[in-house]
């Protein structure tokens, strides 16, 4: 089997698994850290082409990738630990409040 | 050949750290595990020869987000009933949906298409990475310093935002 | 003049609209209803005039028919319809008839109607009615004489419910209207059929072409059809139910709408078709039948009636039915005879109720009358006169068209038999008997009129007693004119099967029956009411049918108002419109309402639901590219 092809099979399996665990879990830092993982799938699927290809195109993005997700983290972290602080609650069913 | 056997062994490992993430109650323990599901994917990039993104991978995701992660399940420490109950009413559809892609997956693997071997296990070196953000992705280095700076501001506001009588 | 026909039609349209105008305002003074006063009488009088013009001019050119066509009303495809009005001698003597005895009625309401406060209103809708019945009569196209039919029922629906406070009369005047329209059906479907036969409406064309011959339009199917719509405006069995009710409005609409003129209409469509009915002889029994039938049942309820107007309507209906019998039989022109004689008879005996009722202050009740006879002369000679024209005294005008009926209704070849003869027949005796019977209860005798009211016993105005005057003096010397001769060259008489001499003894008998009726009359009722009660009391079950008008109105009701409104209920309202229709509708808008809520639940920030559905979409993408790859 090609190397590129099983990494990049591993990396849609990280996503997926990261996607499934926002959907499944209940507790919103958990959930915080499944989207990080969905991201460190991304970032592996780019490594694997960047590996194969002969452009550098593919490291730079996954440099960036890493930057944003920094910056990302660095805003989420305090604005979930406001929303918990107010609504008391780690449970992501609590902030369910649109009437609908 | 060895090497290989290294890529195997540790996208194994990051695919069960993945999982333990699913499974652990505890989030400190879940926190640990997507650390070694990233420690994983440090070693599978240095393995592949790019050695400046496996540093940046570590320093980066390790080092500061999961770091920072950590403080804050240490400071949220609430025993409340998403510490008893695991799984959230969406367990069941989105298991199966899950499964379904997954055997996409698997059977997108199983298909024997012809490969080309590209060029491999030659890695790019990190003066080549340098030379490459100043010379064609220095648009993007500056945007993304830009970003920083946004972030660094937001940080701030909410801080103050916590902290409205005091100066 | 080229458009005198147009102008006499538009002279009364203007009247209506002034009319109309000034019943608008809110009070009319004095100088209002003056000037109502003139235009609404000056204006038929001048139609009247011009209608002798033209009559004038109509002989002076050797009785050509004078046409007038007025503008082309509408074109489809390759046909055109104009309205035109056309001249002949049947239409001469209706349009006299029509503008002569309306302009005297016209004149007649300025007394009557003096204290009314819808004066401007009344003459506005007399008006109106004038215009209406003057297209009727004058009309060239079937589409014309509709329009002119069916004006004439609105303005006599407007009329009868003149005094629309009370609900009755309301009631009275929607009864007219719809009965109206269930003859209008028939008389369209008879329109309809001879258009698609002979491609017009023209009367005089249709006239022409079916008397060239054999036609390949069923001449008994559109005799029958336009005789439907006949029976329906002029009252005859089983459509007549609305014109003894048709009393309820003002006295001289009784007069002009209800026995002069507008029921009339009927027999003039009959006489102007009558190339139809020459065609069909199973048509023209039809007619004879039922007209003799009519004459007879309405004359027999007359004599139990005991409101004045009510055996006036009786009669009128009863009469009526006499000139479809000699229509039926092919003597058109003694129909239209009869309608001439009939208008100025009946027309007195209306306006002389009016006068009565106006003397004793509004009492209808023939059994609180009697013996006012000295105290109202002028009433009292004119309607004995008119009573005597009708019941066929001779030399008086009811006397020469009655016999005229009887004579053809015995020997005419198209139609006349013995049975038929015999019906007319009692029927006249007992217009004779049930007429001097009212004029024995109203004016002779023993008064038993109120005494509240035989104070205020007075004679009528001037403009009320002038034209009774001129009315009566028409009853009596009006028959010396020969109608039918005049009307011969268009309207031919039929042969008769009997020799001349048969015809001195029809006359003969038939006087002896006027006479005779005048005697039973007088016997009963001119010792006063005892024998007539004790009449009554030996046929009570017989009177009370008779005084219950055979019981028609409940038959209707029962037998079709009722299942009819149970339709109307349950079927239509109930299963077709509230459950059927509203419910689809209503099912429909909760439909979109409850899908709508259904849908709108997605909505409710759960973060997880929304990851889901991502998952599900991103799923469903790929499993349709990894088919298609």
């Amino acid at each position: 089997m090609d190397k590129t092809q099983l990494l990049v099979a591993l990396a849609g399996a990280l996503f997926v698994i990261g996607l499934l665990g926002v959907i499944i879990r209940r507790n919103i830092l958990v959930v915080l850290m499944c989207m990080e993982l969905m991201l460190n799938g991304v970032s592996l699927s780019l490594v694997a082409f960047a590996d194969r290809s002969a452009s550098l195109a593919g490291a730079v993005l996954v440099f960036l990738i890493f930057v944003v997700a920094a910056a990302e983290i660095a805003i989420a972290i305090p604005i979930v630990v406001l929303l918990v602080r107010h609504k008391r609650s780690l449970d992501i069913g609590a902030y369910a409040e649109l009437k609908g | 050949m060895i090497e290989n056997l290294l890529i195997y062994f540790f996208g194994a490992l990051a695919l069960t750290g993945a999982v333990l993430m699913l499974i652990l109650r505890h989030p400190m323990r879940v926190a640990l595990a997507l650390i070694l599901t990233m420690l994983c994917l440090g070693a599978i990039y240095g393995l592949l020869g790019l050695h400046a993104i496996a540093v940046f991978q570590v320093l980066i995701y390790v080092g500061a987000v999961m770091v920072f992660m950590i403080y804050v399940i240490m400071l949220l420490d609430l025993r409340d009933p998403s510490f008893r109950e695991r799984y959230s009413r969406w367990l069941v559809p989105g298991s199966a949906v899950g499964v379904v892609l997954f055997m996409l997956i698997a059977g997108a693997l199983r298909r024997e298409d012809a490969t080309q071997a590209g060029m491999s296990a030659s890695g790019i070196d990190v003066q080549a990475f340098s030379v490459a953000f100043l010379a064609d992705y220095w648009l993007h280095f500056e945007l993304v310093s830009v970003l920083l700076v946004a972030a660094v501001v937001a940080a701030l506001a909410i801080i103050l935002l916590k902290r409205p009588d005091r100066g | 003049m080229t458009h005198a026909l147009t102008l006499i039609v538009l002279l009364p349209l203007i009247g209506f609209a002034f009319n109309g105008a000034v019943s608008m305002r809110a009070r009319t003074g004095a100088t209002a209803k003056s000037l109502v006063t003139l235009v609404g009488c000056a204006l038929p009088i001048a139609a009247f005039l011009l209608s002798i013009k033209t009559f004038l001019d109509l002989r002076a050119g050797g009785y050509a028919p004078i046409v007038d066509i007025v503008y082309n009303w509408a074109v489809i495809g390759d046909s055109s319809f104009e309205v035109a009005f056309y001249f002949d001698r049947l239409a001469a003597v209706m349009a006299l008839i029509v503008t002569g005895v309306g302009s005297l009625i016209h004149v007649y309401t300025i007394g009557y109607m003096k204290d009314d406060d819808g004066y401007a209103r009344f003459f506005a809708y007399l008006n109106l009615f004038l215009v209406f019945m003057l297209l009727l009569v004058l009309g060239r196209s079937l589409l014309v004489l509709f329009v002119g039919w069916e004006g004439v029922g609105l303005a006599s629906y407007l009329l009868i419910g003149f005094w629309y406070e009370d609900p009755r009369n309301a009631e009275a005047g929607k009864k007219a209207f719809i009965t109206n329209r269930i003859g209008d059906a028939g008389f369209l479907l008879g329109m309809f059929v001879l258009y698609a036969t002979f491609g017009t409406f023209d009367m005089d064309r249709i006239n022409l072409a079916l008397a060239g011959g054999p036609v390949a339009v069923s001449a008994t199917l559109v005799g029958v059809l336009l005789f439907i719509g006949a029976s329906g405006k002029s009252a005859q069995i089983p459509l007549h139910v609305w014109l003894p009710d048709a009393m309820a409005g003002p006295t001289p609409i009784s007069a002009l709408i209800h026995a002069a003129t507008m029921v009339t209409a009927g027999v003039y469509l009959v006489a102007r078709m009558s190339m139809v009915y020459v065609q069909s002889s199973d048509a023209s029994l039809v007619v004879t039948t039922i007209g003799a039938a009519t004459a007879f049942f309405a004359a027999t309820v007359a004599v139990t009636q005991t409101d004045i107007k009510r055996v006036l309507a009786y009669s009128t209906v009863s009469q009526l039915g006499l000139m479809f019998v000699a229509a039926g039989v092919g003597a058109y022109g003694v129909a239209i005879f009869h309608v001439y004689t009939h208008a100025f008879f009946k027309a007195c005996l209306f306006l002389g109720a009016g006068s009565v009722i106006h003397a004793l202050s509004g009492e209808q009740d023939i059994r609180k009358m009697g013996g006012i006879a000295r105290k109202i002369p002028w009433t009292f000679v004119t309607f004995a006169i008119a009573t005597a024209s009708i019941a066929g005294i001779p030399p008086l005008a009811g006397f020469w068209s009655k016999d005229e009926i009887l004579w053809f209704a015995l020997a005419s070849s198209r139609g006349g038999a013995t049975a038929l003869w015999l019906a007319a027949s009692a029927a006249s005796l007992l217009t004779a008997f049930y007429m001097f019977r009212l004029l024995w209860l109203v004016f002779l005798g023993n008064s038993r009129v109120a005494p509240e009211v035989e104070h205020h016993i007075h004679e009528s105005p001037w403009s009320m007693r002038g034209v009774l005057v001129v009315l009566a003096v028409l009853s009596a010397v009006g028959g010396f004119v020969s109608i039918p001769h005049f009307l011969e060259p268009q309207l031919a008489l039929p042969e008769v099967r009997l020799p001349e001499t048969s015809e001195h003894l029809v006359v003969y008998v038939s006087v002896a029956l006027a006479l005779g009726g005048l005697a039973g009359a007088a016997w009963i009722y001119a010792s006063g009411p005892e024998r007539a009660e004790a009449i009554r009391a030996k046929f009570a079950g017989l009177h009370r049918v008779l005084y219950n008008k055979y019981f028609v109105d409940e038959l209707y009701q029962r037998v079709i108002a009722r299942p009819l409104l149970w339709i109307s209920d349950r079927v239509v309202l109930r299963f077709g419109d509230r459950w059927l229709l509203d419910g689809s509708l209503n099912g429909m808008a909760r439909l979109a309402q409850r899908g709508a809520g259904a849908l709108s639940r997605l909505q409710d920030g759960s973060l997880q639901r929304y990851a889901l559905l991502v998952l599900f979409g991103a799923t469903l993408c790929l499993i349709w590219i990894w088919r298609h790859v």
